[in-house]
């Protein structure tokens, strides 16, 4: 562990000096002192091998270009943007399943984008591993942008303001595959979400001041919860079967369509709760309006179905979380210290003019 | 006395043919060639044209062929005495659409005499969890325009496609059957491996000299896919876009590849 940490030490050395070298900084970017990327106090290091592909200034703002641009798309409609809002923690609110191009409705809800580079995999079944090559899924989807990868790179070869930005980006004009997919790559890089109440309580920071009833939140957090939804990231990043009513909607095995192991039918990915109250609806078909309403579920709604994850059992043969209504709404509490306000207005992350 | 004669002048001119036949076969110290790997596809014995080419298995099933492509990677030669050469970063895609695809140049092979094939029909592990920098050529997800050879949501190549129409099929009042086969075991968790390694013999030698660039001439015969170890129904499974369901597939075409005959170009 030490020694991997000792890797990293010259290259956020390097990353840091290169920031504070950017002095063509534009005027919105300094009202944030921060570096595009950076290695926040209490979070792991990053699983993205940042010095492969570190964010600079040129590439995160080519990466958000290409992030707000419908370019992406079939008809020029649909953009990364249309079901990863700002601010909504980069969701689609309010929708259960995320709406495409011509209307067309996914099979899941959209998660948040943020701390990417920390996570393992992505996708509710965890089938891509590699952030860089994620972008090509919500494309090629043909209920979600509906375009060829090809395609998308031709448009954007076509456009003189792009060309000029890879240059700026790459040091040439030259649009390929990997500096399309690596600059998208360091501007969900970017997107840090680290400021929430509770980042700052557990770093002893101001604005960290927790009330008695959200600290006695998350002590029944740490004792209910925390077996998937570890801290720091909130997420275990495994895939586990949480007892959803399985005939509510259409099948979906989840984690079985990638690995074809039975175990894996009906079990997705733990979502981190960071920007929870601000992500609804909730679960991966977003069956769920409300935190009361998933915390209902794991009260007292769970259903069996095959694989479901043996932490859920207690008691007399009993499935379920035990808590009682009053730890359920000290709970809830703990969780919207989760929020993190400064992340979803951070000009830096909007929409380009 | 006359015919006495006539034998040492025969005996003579084969001693004659013998050297200079020798002469060619003489490998110098650095002396390549190209030994060029040709890929036809066939059905049973028939040259399959797409669309139009007609099969039935032996469910009774029928089916034409509309798309057929596939992987080709580390391709290996070896001789009778074990000398191997290997191509680890050459990576092919064949098409039955494109008839250049269908010939695989190994450049600067050096002479030899090589009796063995051995190849993957897939992209193996290393490519398929390699960084997004290492991906060109064929291996470019970018490249494939509408046919497209990689998997987006379980990230990974897509090894083998066939895709046709069957009058038993109906997937939504459509004839069409899709079977695409992929799955390199996965990198975090173990997933369905459809990497297939192939060892092929040849009955003829491939003699590569500095004069001489042999052809090998391999015959995948398509009605392998559904009638190998295994029994494959496109009623049962018409679309099959899922490392699991594949399985049977790759074991089928694995024993579909044989080497017709050997050109000495």
């Amino acid at each position: 562990m030490l020694r991997k940490y000792l890797i990293y030490v010259p290259v956020f050395t390097v990353l840091l000096v290169s920031c504070t070298e950017t002095s063509a900084v534009p005027e919105t970017e300094l009202i944030q002192d921060k570096p595009l990327f950076y290695q926040p106090d209490n979070f792991p290091m990053p699983v993205y091998d940042m010095s492969k592909n570190p964010v600079t200034e040129a590439g995160f703002e080519l990466g958000k270009k290409i992030f707000y641009d419908g370019k992406l798309s079939r008809d020029g409609t649909i953009s990364c943007a249309e079901c990863h809002a700002q601010s909504y923690a980069f969701t689609h609110h309010g929708h259960t399943l995320s709406h495409g191009i011509d209307n067309r409705i996914g099979t899941r809800n959209a998660p948040p984008i943020q701390n990417t580079a920390f996570m393992r995999s992505f996708f509710w079944d965890g089938g891509v591993f590699d952030l860089d090559l994620f972008p090509i899924a919500p494309i090629t989807n043909p209920v979600e942008m509906d375009e060829e990868l090809g395609n998308v790179l031709k448009k954007l070869r076509a456009d003189p303001a792009y060309t000029a930005r890879f240059k700026e980006a790459y040091g040439s004009e030259e649009i390929t595959t990997e500096r399309f997919l690596k600059a998208l790559s360091q501007f969900m890089n970017a997107l840090i979400s680290d400021n929430s109440k509770y980042d700052k309580y557990i770093r002893k920071e101001t604005g960290g001041e927790m009330s008695a009833d959200e600290l006695e939140g998350l002590a029944l957090f740490k004792q209910k919860c925390s077996s998937c939804h570890q801290e720091p990231l909130f997420s275990d990043e495994k895939f586990h079967n949480n007892g959803l009513d399985i005939s509510f909607r259409d099948i979906d095995y989840g984690r079985y369509n990638i690995t074809g192991e039975r175990q894996d039918r009906y079990t997705f990915k733990t979502p981190s709760l960071r920007n929870i109250a601000f992500t609804a609806p909730y679960m991966h078909d977003g069956r769920f309006n409300t935190l009361e309403d998933v915390l209902n579920h794991y009260q007292n709604d769970m259903s069996y179905s095959l694989n479901l994850d043996p932490v859920f059992f207690y008691g007399d043969n009993k499935r379920g979380i035990e808590m009682t209504d009053d730890e359920k709404s000290k709970i809830i509490l703990f969780l919207k210290t989760l929020s993190d306000k400064e992340f979803i207005t951070d000009k830096r992350f909007a929409a380009p003019n | 006395m006359k015919s006495k004669f006539n034998y040492l002048i025969i005996s003579l001119l084969l001693i004659f043919f013998i050297s200079s036949c020798e002469k060619t076969d003489e490998i110098k110290p650095g002396d390549k060639n190209s030994v060029f790997i040709e890929f036809d596809n066939r059905l049973g014995a028939e040259e399959i044209v797409l669309g139009t080419t007609k099969g039935t298995n032996s469910t009774s099933e029928d089916f034409t062929i509309t798309r057929l492509n596939y992987f080709i990677s580390n391709i290996k030669l070896m001789s009778a005495t074990g000398e191997t050469v290997s191509f680890p970063d050459q990576y092919s895609l064949v098409k039955e659409s494109d008839t250049n695809s269908q010939v695989i140049e190994l450049k600067d092979v050096p002479a030899g005499d090589y009796n063995h094939l051995m190849y993957t029909i897939g992209v193996d592990s290393i490519h398929s969890v390699s960084d997004v920098s290492l991906r060109t050529g064929v291996l470019d997800p970018a490249g494939y325009g509408d046919d497209n050879m990689y998997w987006s949501w379980n990230m990974g190549y897509i090894f083998f496609k066939m895709e046709g129409n069957s009058s038993k099929v109906n997937v939504n009042g459509s004839t069409k059957y899709e079977l695409h086969i992929g799955g390199f075991g996965g990198k975090d968790a173990p997933t369905p491996n459809n990497i297939r390694n192939l060892e092929l013999h040849m009955n003829q030698t491939a003699t590569v000299r500095r004069d001489i660039a042999p052809d090998v001439h391999v015959i995948f015969d398509v009605a392998k896919v559904f009638d190998g170890t295994k029994k494959v129904s496109l009623v049962a499974n018409p679309v099959i876009h899922n490392p699991k369901l594949g399985i049977d597939i790759s074991e089928n075409y694995a024993e579909a590849f044989m080497i017709d005959h050997v050109h000495l170009d």
